[in-house]
């Protein structure tokens, strides 16, 4: 190594650090450049494509089940039953969170755009078990036992119109229905899943997500013959 | 300290009674208190500094949640620190394990003795202080040593070597770029030095700009200095990506927190002797510092003194957050093959200088022009 590369190795080593510490002093003084967030205090407003929980407006729900089917990983469990008027009556309509991928098929599938993506990206639980989210306040058997009373009384009111024509083999066949529909509130523990064909594999996908003994989990042997 | 003992009895008849030992024995304890409690403030303030430093430069924020703007995080992080568990390793030399960290911090922290922190604010003004920091902080080399050797641990004894490998080495180049100041003023006593740099608007009287050479000698002091306190880029003794954390990666809670503050108490040193030496210590410029009354003198003095010093002390942290790592053979390399000719060459040059003119500066020629 001659003089002229030993001098200027000792220039290069000069002229780069007085580069490189002019760049991290613009980044010392320049306080736009801190982009740390505070996130308790601050936070980004996530954009308006943003996937973030489900949620179910079961007002506009029309229990079609598309969301349950499509559903690459089972985490939505839906429970119906029909009223007076022939319509479905949402018992039950619940998200497993913990399970879910935030793929967006069900919110695209969504028929009447009851299932939406909320920007919410916030939850924590101790258990297992609170990641499902219940959409629909009341107890199912309730619902149940309200929509069956009610088609109690509306088949009642047809019996008491139709009983002038045809009286005794309606009625019989008006009561049997009205008896398979009161049969659920029999069952001990209740049951969630309703939606035909994917039913049992369903639940029992469902299920997994569950820690053993949540009430919300059905028994084995409880009640798998009473499905409609 | 013995004289400082009789002129406090003077001041204060009441102390009369009181042995001249009992008296002097006091004075130094104080001194010593006063010297350790501004050492250690400094340090803990320094690691939040450096890790401001650190989130400035690196798009961060850094420590903001204890205290006002995370100004009593380096109390949280010494209170977790003494609290942590003692743990030393079943294989590990237990003496000497001990015995490490006590040497490393006492090192580093005797050379405040002789820190000229202003007019009169020196703990002891040796007639040896640039020797004597030089060898004391050549104390810290041994603690290193032991803490790797004791520790029983590969990482640690490859961090320890190493550590002894680099201070030896760069301890060349730092006494040889500190003797120019030596020999423009005659004298190895810090105060003497400092003095010696003072008139000329106090800022053109700095060594610094004595001569060419003085110059050079500035910054390749600065160079090896930075090498001597194993800080980045010469940080390879605790180079964490292959050496885990070197020679202290054994040490837990408050042994642990000694070899940091030592590596603090170390920066410090090392700016404080560089103003001295080369950035005219205490002189507050425009002023002269020795010529107003004693308490706003020592007052200016000392804030002139810290403000250089610190400010040293953040153009460490701004390289160490700036520069990559330097491999092993490039440090050797770098202290072997530039920084110690070119001392050599610079102690040359300055002392032809002051043999060819009589001692005198350029600012001072410069001025001799116009009368």
């Amino acid at each position: 190594m001659g003089l002229k590369a030993y001098l200027s190795d000792i220039w290069e080593a000069a002229v780069t650090v007085a580069k490189g510490m002019r760049i991290t002093a613009r980044y010392g003084v320049d306080p736009r450049e801190t982009i740390t967030l505070q996130y308790p205090e601050e936070r980004w407003t996530p954009s308006d494509r943003f996937r973030g929980f489900l949620h179910n407006d079961i007002k506009r729900c029309t229990s079609c089940t598309m969301c349950v089917r499509v559903c690459p990983i089972d985490c939505i469990s839906l429970e119906s039953v029909r009223g007076a008027d022939k319509k479905l009556v949402l018992v039950s309509y619940d998200i497993n969170i913990g399970r879910c991928m935030y793929c967006g098929l069900c919110v695209e599938a969504c028929p009447p755009k009851s299932l939406t993506h909320t920007s919410g990206y916030e939850k924590a639980f101790v258990d297992r078990g609170e990641f499902i989210l219940r959409f629909v306040p009341e107890d199912p058997e309730e619902i149940k036992a309200r929509i069956a009373k009610q088609v109690a009384e509306a088949a009642a009111k047809a019996e008491a119109e139709k009983a002038a024509k045809e009286a005794e083999e309606k009625a019989a066949k008006e009561a049997e229905a009205a008896k398979s529909a009161e049969a659920p509130p029999e069952d001990p523990k209740g049951e969630q899943m309703q939606s035909p064909a994917a039913a049992p594999l369903a639940e029992a996908a469902f299920a997994a997500g569950n820690p053993a003994g949540k009430p919300e989990k059905p028994p084995e042997e409880g009640g798998e013959g009473k499905k409609e | 300290m013995e004289a400082l003992a009789i002129s406090l009895v003077h001041a204060l008849p009441v102390l009369s009674g009181v042995p001249l030992w009992a008296m002097t024995l006091l004075v130094t304890v104080l001194v010593a208190a006063v010297v350790l409690t501004f050492a250690l403030t400094y340090s803990g303030l320094a690691t939040y500094v450096e890790r401001k430093v650190a989130g400035d430069i690196q798009a961060r924020i850094g420590p903001n949640r204890v205290g006002p703007v995370g100004l009593l995080q380096f109390l949280a992080d010494g209170i977790k620190l003494l609290l942590k568990e003692d743990i030393i390793p079943a294989k590990a030399d237990r003496f000497l394990f001990i015995l490490a960290p006590y040497l490393v911090f006492i090192g580093s922290f005797a050379a405040f003795v002789v820190v000229p922190f202003g007019v009169g604010l020196i703990a002891s003004d040796l007639n040896i202080g640039v020797y004597y920091v030089m060898a004391v902080t050549s104390l810290v080399v041994v603690g290193v040593m032991l803490a790797g050797w004791a520790s029983n641990n590969k990482w640690a004894l490859l961090g320890g070597m190493r550590a002894a490998a680099q201070i030896v080495s760069y301890e060349v180049p730092v006494g040889m770029a500190l003797l120019p100041a030596v020999l423009i003023a005659g004298s190895l006593s810090l105060q003497d030095i400092t003095r010696s740099q003072g008139g000329l608007f106090g800022i053109f009287g700095w060594n610094l700009f004595h001569n060419p050479f003085t110059f050079f000698s500035f910054f390749l002091y600065y160079v090896a200095a930075l090498a001597e306190t194993n800080r980045t880029p010469f940080d390879i003794p605790e180079a964490e990506s292959e050496l885990v954390a070197g020679y202290h990666v054994e040490y837990t809670g408050i042994r642990f927190a000694f070899f940091f503050l030592a590596e603090y108490g170390d920066m410090f040193v090392v700016s404080a002797l560089a103003t001295a030496c080369f950035l005219g210590g205490w002189h507050v410029p425009f002023l002269s510092a020795e010529a107003l009354p004693a308490v706003w003198g020592n007052l200016f003095s000392l804030g002139v003194f810290l403000g250089k010093t610190l400010g040293l002390v953040l153009l460490m942290m701004w390289v160490r957050w700036t520069l990559p790592r330097l491999r092993v053979d490039q440090l050797m390399r770098m202290a072997w093959k530039y920084l110690v000719p070119l001392t050599f060459f610079n102690l040359l040059g300055v002392s032809l200088w002051l043999l060819l003119f009589h001692g005198k500066g350029i600012p001072q020629m410069i001025a001799s022009l116009f009368g």
